[in-house]
């Protein structure tokens, strides 16, 4: 004890320790946001940044939008994001194609980006692979805001950018009283 | 005594919470705003033909039946245009009921950009994309409907879609050869 006294006072551990346990609750409450909003969405990403120019007019490149997968079947004209089987690049198109199958209780979608004049999708799912089915969605889009994720667009188009960006916020928590 | 990292933080927040109200207050208030648009939707004829159309992707379509429609639109959307209207999504489906369920396609779709283009005149327009059952013919496929909806997208905002016209009609089946009308 007369240790860890000494210790406290010539080092400050005590603060320190105070102050990653303040750093980590924080981290861990965004945490918790981001998987019960995951929860209530039944989204596995219920915030996406549009990476492609496929959407365009409707939507561009760095576009935020708000997903909502909820259990329902999907209807015509939503646009949904997506990802085909074994590829890990979520999509952003719209349902062109619903087909409702009453005795296995599978949907057959078909999705088609606006800006692909009159080319659907289907150059882009597995070979062989004419539809996506209901747990091939993420989510369907249910509101959007322009331009907010033009950051995460440069950070993957500039990665020194991240480093930048890490390296300053590091700096700056040293330097900080808080 | 506030320095300047102090102020440029107070100056951040403030501007953040600001902003996220405003996108929240824009997107609870737009799907109300008045809109008064006129739609009419005609069918004029429907055709179905079989052994004519090929899919790359689609090794059934070379014996698949293939349905067009022949259809006229008179609307105009120009009031759909508010303040936080980005642009229109115009789009027709055709949906009917098959042995297996429901279905429901596209068969036409306009990205309508401004209020001038927002008059809609198409005169005996064709279907944009190839419209077949999820079977190999329309056999037993009942109930369809040809209906135009609007999907009004905002600069900032809550996305929904708006029903206009819906005009019910039959899908033929493809006349075989010898066959009399």
């Amino acid at each position: 004890m007369e240790f860890m006294a000494q210790a406290n006072k010539k080092f400050g551990v005590r603060s320190l320790l105070v102050q990653g346990l303040t750093f980590l609750s924080v981290l861990t409450s965004a945490f918790m946001i981001w998987k019960g909003l995951s929860l209530f969405t039944n989204s596995e990403s219920p915030v996406v940044v549009v990476l492609s120019g496929s959407m365009e007019p409707v939507y561009y490149r760095g576009d935020i939008l708000f997903l909502h997968n909820g259990y329902s079947p999907i209807e015509i004209g939503e646009v949904v994001v997506y990802k085909v089987k074994e590829k890990a690049i979520p999509i952003v198109h719209r349902v062109l194609k619903v087909h409702n199958d009453n005795t296995s209780g599978k949907q057959f979608l078909l999705t088609k980006g606006d800006h692909n004049d009159e080319t659907d999708d289907r150059g882009i799912y597995n070979p062989g692979q004419k539809w996506i089915s209901r747990d091939d969605i993420i989510g369907r889009v249910k509101g959007f805001v322009p331009y907010a994720g033009m950051g995460t667009i440069w950070m993957n188009d500039y990665p020194q950018l991240k480093m930048i960006l890490l390296g300053t916020l590091c700096v700056l928590s040293l330097f900080s009283n808080e | 005594m506030n320095n300047f990292l102090q102020r440029l933080s107070g100056i951040t927040s403030f501007a953040m919470s600001t902003l996220m109200a405003l996108v929240v207050l824009i997107s609870l208030t737009t799907p109300f705003l008045p809109s008064n648009p006129t739609h009419a939707v005609q069918l004029h004829n429907v055709q179905t033909t079989t052994g004519r159309m090929m899919d790359p992707y689609d090794k059934t379509s070379r014996t698949a039946e293939y349905a067009r429609l022949t259809f006229d639109v008179d609307a105009d959307l120009s009031s759909m245009f508010n303040w936080n209207t980005k642009l229109l999504f115009t789009y027709i489906t055709v949906d009917y009921q098959s042995s297996s369920g429901f279905n429901r396609v596209v068969i036409w779709d306009r990205i309508v950009r401004g209020k001038r283009q927002a008059k809609l005149k198409l005169r005996k327009h064709h279907n944009k994309y190839l419209l077949r059952n999820f079977a190999q013919t329309f056999e037993s496929v009942e109930g369809a409907n040809l209906t135009l909806i609007v999907n009004p997208v905002p600069y900032l905002g809550v996305m929904y879609d708006k029903t206009m016209s819906s005009v019910p009609f039959s899908i033929p089946r493809a006349l075989k050869a010898g066959d009399k009308k």
